[in-house]
């Protein structure tokens, strides 16, 4: 599992200004997805100013693959990419992995709502009967506040 | 003092009453305050006796640098059982250490992987994520607490029951929450006999952001229909409990206090009702329980000074 390594560190061995990894994919679907269809790993490169590496412009489209943000095919030699998702796409796939991993995350983040058993579940259906259709809104909102 | 030097170890058990009435019966701001307060209180009692515990039996063995003074037999005859408590005391403060510091670092790592995940996005208090799963939380931390949403909830509420929902999760991290709910975490990690305080304390985390949304969308109905809603749209995994055994979920009891008149700010139930004389008593055996607690690690300490040659 290399991803889980903190991302400030490994930056710090392989390049000398620090850029979260997350920040890297973003900033390569951004100019992925202002290509006039697919585009190679040397336009990405050319469009980014050029200060990565071509094997590093690679290992991140790579890692976009993985996560299903880019599709590819081949191209002569080299591969031509497309963008699948947005910057928010990948956010959302990045998140999820985050929560997947943490079994004890609720520490953390104190989630909205945790899960229901079935008798929960009918218990719930019935207070919101009770609650009446959306709308409905009685005065009865604020008493007992003063 | 005979077995009285084991009771801070023992006596968060008497908090578990407390924490039943109060998590019904009080303000939930109040009720939050209170039971976390009491948590971390009755932690570190429990963790400065295992330390003294500890300190008597082993000082006595060679090799170790504590002063000998502190294992004589005057300072052994205050703890009973010396030896075997002694040696216990080691490996369970070990353990209560690992524990609390593996918390420490699992906090930060999910706060940290969490605002890592959302680099590149716009730098906005709500990050809407474009995902199939219903879900909503308040990340704490980073540059700015951040309240994070998939549109698969989002398409399911109404506009009230949005606002109200983001109402919810602000309450959580303009009050801070994830300071309580760390705290009696890592107090359940130094004492088990706590846990019951942890949970208490998680459910009354979420009745407050409750309240506190009701009110700022001025609606209790919108809060309890965007809490039920969200419930039963994310139901998709179902926790295993004994289900003729099992009391009604923290989730439906929410939606029915939300259905109830909002509960009154700091008052305790009069003490001529059974609900009033039972928290009043609970509270005072608890308060008692803490003081005595406080108590036997404060002289154990002073023992310990005392035997401390200058």
């Amino acid at each position: 599992m290399t991803d889980d390594r903190e991302p400030g560190r490994r930056d710090r061995r392989q390049r000398p200004r620090r850029r979260a990894q997350g920040e890297l994919e973003g900033l390569v679907l951004a100019a992925l997805r202002e290509a006039d269809g697919p585009a190679t790993a040397g336009w990405v490169q050319e469009r980014l100013g050029g200060d990565l590496a071509y094997t590093t412009v690679i290992t991140i489209l790579t890692r976009l693959l993985a996560k299903g943000a880019v599709t590819r095919e081949r191209a002569g030699r080299s591969f031509a990419w497309t963008p699948v998702s947005d910057r928010a796409g990948l956010a959302a796939h990045r998140m999820r992995k985050v929560l997947d991993r943490e079994s004890d995350r609720e520490a953390v983040l104190a989630s909205f709502v945790t899960s229901l058993d079935a008798g929960d579940e009918r218990l719930l259906r019935e207070l919101l009967e009770r609650a009446g259709p959306e709308g409905a809104e009685g005065p009865e909102g604020r008493e007992g506040e003063d | 003092m005979g077995v009285f030097v084991f009771l801070p170890l023992v006596l968060p058990l008497t908090a578990w009453p407390v924490a039943r009435l109060a998590a019904q019966h009080l303000h939930p701001r109040t009720a939050t305050r209170l039971l976390t307060a009491l948590a971390a209180v009755m932690a570190v009692c429990s963790t400065v006796c295992l330390a003294l515990l500890m300190v008597v039996g082993t000082a006595q063995l060679p090799g170790n640098p504590l002063p000998d003074g502190w294992s004589d037999p005057e300072v052994r005859a205050a703890v009973p059982y010396d030896e075997v408590a002694g040696r216990a005391a080691v490996p369970a403060l070990l353990l209560v250490l690992a524990a609390c510091t593996g918390t420490l670092r699992r906090h930060r790592r999910v706060r940290r992987r969490g605002h890592a995940a959302l680099a590149g996005l716009p730098d906005t208090e709500v990050a809407v994520l474009p995902d199939g799963e219903p879900y909503a939380y308040a990340l704490p931390g980073g540059p700015r607490g951040r309240v994070v949403v998939t549109t698969a909830l989002l398409t399911h509420l109404q506009p009230a029951e949005r606002r109200a929902l983001f109402a919810h999760e602000r309450a959580h991290l303009t009050a801070r929450h994830h300071r309580y709910l760390l705290t009696v975490r890592l107090a359940a990690r130094a004492n088990p006999f706590l846990r019951p305080l942890r949970a208490a304390v998680a459910y009354t985390t979420e009745r407050w952001a409750d309240e506190a949304a009701a009110e700022a969308v001025g609606s209790r109905r919108a809060v309890a229909r965007a809490i039920g809603r969200a419930a039963l749209v994310s139901r998709g995994t179902p926790v295993p409990t004994l289900a003729g055994l099992a009391a009604p979920g923290p989730v439906p009891r929410r939606v029915a206090a939300l259905l109830a008149p909002a509960p009154v700010t700091r008052a305790w139930p009069s003490a001529f009702t059974a609900v009033g004389l039972a928290a009043w008593t609970a509270a005072a055996g608890t308060a008692v329980s803490a003081m005595s607690s406080a108590n036997s690690a404060v002289t154990l300490a002073l023992v310990l000074r005392a035997a401390t040659p200058l």
